[in-house]
């Protein structure tokens, strides 16, 4: 398996497909997603086609994740087609393939197409087994849905599986955290992700926020976090970065190759890409998007050109994020600004003094407490390089 | 041109909150000099400032025409002023222009100590003073205690007092019929030559500088060649009118009015208040009676946040000082703040209202550092310095001895807080010299007090300790030896010197520690743990330390996220640049107010 970014100084590539439809809206989401409707489908699937064809025919495709929305509420027939189109314009198959799915739409006819595909990795949106704080997110499925759907994915035998879990949900309590992470690693899936509720504007938790009917108390949600951390590492998921936990060799790849700033280009409507020294991202508007494919014009909206610096910079903001930290010589070599690394240099040196970073050689990684206060140190970062 | 014995001048005065302001806006509307439908409260207050505090910072002149009861017109020159102590300046030099004053008592709070002290003011000029007792129609009102205490206090005859309300419109015309029989004409007309007071200055972007003025005697045109008496500076008339309440434009200004004259100069600078203009060509014999000149009594650092905006700064503060005579600056350097400025001010609210305005109207992020007055140092050779910056305070062994400042105060309160008042005065060292009845309620305290003891809380405490019936006037009253010494703060261990300041000795370590009580509460938590400590020299007195904060964490961070994450990292990073670093600690720029404005900031 190709050690995504590690070594490389050609970068990696990945492929990320927005699928912006939804059942319905989660409380807490901020995702661009929409109401499946036949007609839409038909027109996102075509210009996906077009989205497809621009793919570089000359570079080898490392990862590719679908997300959303919810990419499995497509009808087994149009995941066929989605996925087809996508190996048509794939110089090999991609060696990690992940597509998200929430529990209620989990079907056996779905997960054997994705199986056939070459599908190798489920991402199941479980937030939590508790039926009253699945409510108060506002999520569609029961817990007995999720099992079901889990016995589906086993039985259909993915190589990897994940779960993405929710804490400090309002009126959650510790206990029922830990009994969320018990059960997951029960199920034993190959990895978790954890995510700390956040209040995204435009949600509608966002609003009873505002309204003052929850309230946001970093003090719990420290706890939430060290408990869940400390929890998973006694069961055999090894965090690497804030939010993920993985069984030996089982990391999301996709992931690993963003925060390292390699290239990933993305397809669908509101789908972020970073390619040949440019982010950029398609407009978050299904009609605004396919009318550009249509009209063979690809928009690109919040461009920013990319040089040496953003991405060192990215590369350390991002790569501490992970536990395995940084390599300070290999991101030097990737992304060539001596002069950046020198700034930060004093500023590198009184994290591991402060006991939020560690380093050995020309290695750099974030303490426990340091991770815990990441973005401060992140913003810091981007402070020093500013000034 | 209208007749002598038809142009009244007068100024409304008053301790600060007693109407003037809204009383003006009564007479705006009973002379129709504003049109309803341009009237809004407290018209004349137009600065944002004003508005927003709610209270008069600059005096404000306007003309109009009251017909009388007699069936004449007058023409009124009114000018508003402000009640607050620190501007206390804006009234005399109003005061210069006016044969008149209104002098305004809050029917429910009584004389108060900028009565006492306006009324002094005004009578030293020689202006017949109307006493007006305003807000009759407040239920708390007491009118007949209000003319005991104008017998008593002023010497006034309580049936001299008009009676008004600015807020129900009650005896205005009362007031201005009184105006018209009690305030004298414009005097000094006949004497020959022009001769005109400066009694403000401001400078315009487009018109350059324009002087407020008041014509005693002579006229002046457009075109006119006139200079200053004082340092003849020359210069041309370029154009004059009135206030009514916007300037309009006339084709002179002839005796005893009140109205403003563009110059061709480009500095406020270049003019000093009070000063007598003349014809170049033909002068008048004898300058009218200046005033004193203000010297500022608090000295505090101002410093912009970003390091690159100090030529800016500079440039605000020019323009800021240019219609402010009161506010002086010049350059300085600090440690942690690096280049800024040395500002003196008249008091603390002036310091304030200076700082807000580089902020709002410059947009500059500045910080302040704590206010020091001016102290005079002995030292063992001999050798006398003026000291205004603690950072400047020579070291301790070639210190013979160190004076400060001190004040006389006239403190009003009720009688029942002279207990309470007393204790205040002891506790900011100061020495009640004897104390005064008023009447039966009300008592009022001679005192001498550091200068340094009152810049903090003195008047808050005063305030809160009378629940509001207190209140205080005070001119300088010499320097005087004391025990001082300088309190350094510590951020990680690295002296802040912009948080220094000079102490008495017996003090040091109460305020030390309240300050790094204090500084513990204002600054945030940061990234990691900050100490501070408060120290005399080498010797610490006192320390705090504020723990860092042990999360700032997003979980969510994936590749749609990362330009999304930046910009949120960027804004946290702009958030910061609002600070400024010291000791490698992100330091708010409000902190000092902020420790300033704590009760316990300044004592123990
Ligand atoms: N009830 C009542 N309130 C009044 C009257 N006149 C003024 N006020 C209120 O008293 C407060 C102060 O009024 P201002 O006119 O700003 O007082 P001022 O004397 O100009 O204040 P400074 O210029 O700051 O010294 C405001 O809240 C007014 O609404 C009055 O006649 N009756
Ligand atoms: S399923 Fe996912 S994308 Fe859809 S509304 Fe819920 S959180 Fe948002
Ligand atoms: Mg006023």
């Amino acid at each position: 398996m190709n050690k995504a970014g590690e070594s490389a100084v050609d970068p990696v590539l990945s492929v990320y497909c927005h699928v912006p439809f939804c059942a319905s809206t989660c409380d807490f989401c901020a995702f661009y997603q929409e109401k499946p409707r036949r007609g839409d489908l038909d027109r996102y699937l075509a210009a996906m086609d077009t989205e497809f064809a621009l793919l570089p025919k000359d570079r080898v495709v490392d990862t590719v994740f679908w997300g959303g929305g919810t990419p499995g509420l497509l009808a087994a027939k149009d995941l066929e087609r989605l996925g087809r189109s996508l190996l048509d314009n794939l110089k090999q198959p991609p060696s990690e393939w992940t597509i998200e799915m929430a529990p209620s739409a989990v079907k056996e006819d779905k997960l054997a197409v994705l199986r056939d595909l070459g599908v190798t990795r489920i991402s199941m949106g479980v937030q939590s087994f508790h039926p009253e704080l699945l409510e108060s997110l506002g999520r569609l499925h029961r817990p007995n849905q999720i099992y079901t759907a889990w016995e589906r994915v086993q039985a259909a035998g993915f190589p990897q599986t994940n779960l993405d879990l929710m804490f400090a949900i309002p009126n959650q309590s510790i206990e029922q955290w830990e009994a969320d992470i018990r059960e997951a690693a029960r199920l034993g899936p190959t990895h978790l992700s954890t995510y700390c509720l956040t209040f995204e504007e435009d949600t509608a938790l966002y609003v009873k926020l505002s309204q003052g009917k929850v309230s946001i108390d970093e003090e719990r949600e420290l706890q939430f976090y060290e408990r869940g951390w400390e929890l998973l590492a006694e069961l055999g998921y090894a965090q690497y970065e804030v939010s993920n936990f993985a069984k030996p060799d089982a990391a999301c790849l996709h992931n690993v190759n963003t925060w390292r700033m390699q290239e990933w280009i993305g397809c669908g409507p509101s789908a972020a890409s970073q390619y040949e020294g440019q982010r950029y991202q398609r407009p978050s508007n299904l009609d605004e998007w396919a009318k550009g494919m249509e009209a063979g014009l690809p928009p690109r909206t919040e461009c920013v050109d990319l040089d040496a610096s953003i991405l060192l910079a990215d590369a350390l903001v991002f790569g501490l994020r992970m536990n395995a930290g940084c390599d300070l010589d290999l991101i030097a070599k990737q992304f060539p600004a001596p002069d950046v690394l020198a700034q930060l240099e004093p500023l590198l040196s009184r994290l591991a003094r402060e006991g939020l970073a560690e380093r050995e050689g020309s290695k750099i990684r974030l303490t426990h407490e340091g991770r815990l206060v990441c973005d401060a140190i992140g913003s810091s970062i981007l402070e020093t390089i500013a000034d | 041109m209208t007749d002598l014995s038809h142009i009244r001048n007068f100024c409304i005065i008053a301790h600060v909150d007693h109407g003037k302001t809204t009383l003006s806006d009564r007479i705006l509307e009973l002379t129709r000099t504003v049109e309803m439908r341009d009237m809004k409260e407290q018209l004349l207050d137009s600065m944002d400032l004003e508005r927003e505090r709610g209270i008069t910072i600059k005096s404000h002149p306007v003309s109009m025409v009251y017909r009388a009861r007699n069936g004449e017109d007058y023409l009124f020159n009114l000018i508003d002023t402000p009640g607050h102590v620190d501007f206390s300046y804006e009234v005399s030099r109003s005061l210069a222009a006016c044969e008149g004053a209104m002098l305004l008592i809050d029917a429910a709070q009584g004389i108060e100590a900028q009565t006492v002290a306006n009324a002094h003011l005004a009578t030293e000029q020689g202006l017949e003073i109307v006493p007006v007792i305003n807000k009759v129609d407040l239920p708390s009102a007491d009118v007949p205690a209000i003319m005991v205490q104008l017998e008593d206090v002023l010497a006034i005859p309580a049936d001299e007092a008009v009676l008004t309300s600015g807020k129900t419109g009650i005896g205005i015309e009362d007031l201005l019929e009184a105006a018209v029989a009690r305030v004298p004409s414009p005097r000094w007309a006949d004497v020959e030559g022009l001769r005109v007071l400066i009694f403000d200055c401001i400078y315009d972007a487009y018109k350059g500088v324009i002087c407020y003025v008041r014509v005693f005697s002579g006229s002046v045109k457009m075109g006119d060649q006139i200079m200053t008496m004082g340092d003849e500076r020359k210069m041309q008339v370029k154009e004059v009118g009135r206030f009514s309440p916007a300037m309009t434009k006339q084709d002179s200004l002839n005796p005893g009015d009140v109205g403003y004259i563009v110059t061709n100069l480009r500095d406020v600078a270049d003019l000093k208040l009070g000063d007598t203009i003349t014809h170049s060509a033909n002068p008048t014999k004898e300058m009218l009676p200046g005033y004193k000149e203000v010297s500022p009594m608090v000295f505090s650092g101002i410093y912009p946040i970003d390091t690159s905006d100090y030529n800016k700064l500079k440039s605000s503060m020019g323009k800021l000082r240019l219609n402010d005579a009161a506010f002086v600056y010049q350059s300085e350097n600090s440690v942690a703040l690096g280049f800024g400025f040395r500002c003196g001010f008249l008091g603390l609210l002036h310091m304030e209202i200076i700082q807000e305005r580089i902020r709002r109207e410059y947009d500059l992020d500045v910080i302040s550092t704590y206010p020091s007055v001016v102290y005079l140092v002995t030292k063992t050779d001999g050798e006398k310095l003026e000291v205004h910056n603690p950072v400047h305070l020579p070291d301790p062994s070639v210190i013979e001895f160190i004076e400060e400042p001190m004040i006389l105060a006239s403190i009003h309160i009720p009688s029942t807080s002279i207990g309470d008042v007393l204790a205040l005065v002891s506790e900011k060292r100061g020495v009640c010299e004897h104390t005064e009845t008023i009447d039966g309620q009300r008592v009022m305290l001679v005192c001498n007090l550091p200068l340094n003891e009152i810049l903090i809380d003195f008047n808050d405490r005063l305030k809160s300790i009378t629940h509001g019936y207190g209140s205080m006037d005070y001119e300088m009253n010499g320097y005087q030896k004391a025990k001082l010494c300088r309190l350094d703060i510590m951020v990680n261990a690295e002296p802040v010197d912009a948080f220094s300041s000079i102490v008495h000795l017996d003090k040091a370590e109460g305020r030390g520690r309240a300050l790094c009580k204090r500084l513990k509460e204002i600054l945030p938590k940061q990234m990691f743990k900050i100490a501070i400590q408060a120290g005399i020299g080498s010797n610490i007195v006192a320390r705090e330390t504020i723990s860092a904060y042990r999360k700032d964490v997003t979980a969510k961070c994936y590749g749609g996220d990362i330009s999304r994450k930046r910009k949120l990292l960027e804004k946290q990073k702009e958030g910061k640049k609002r600070m400024k670093n010291i000791g490698s600690v992100s330091i708010p720029q409000d902190a000092f107010i902020k420790i300033l404005k704590t009760s316990d900031g300044g004592s123990n």
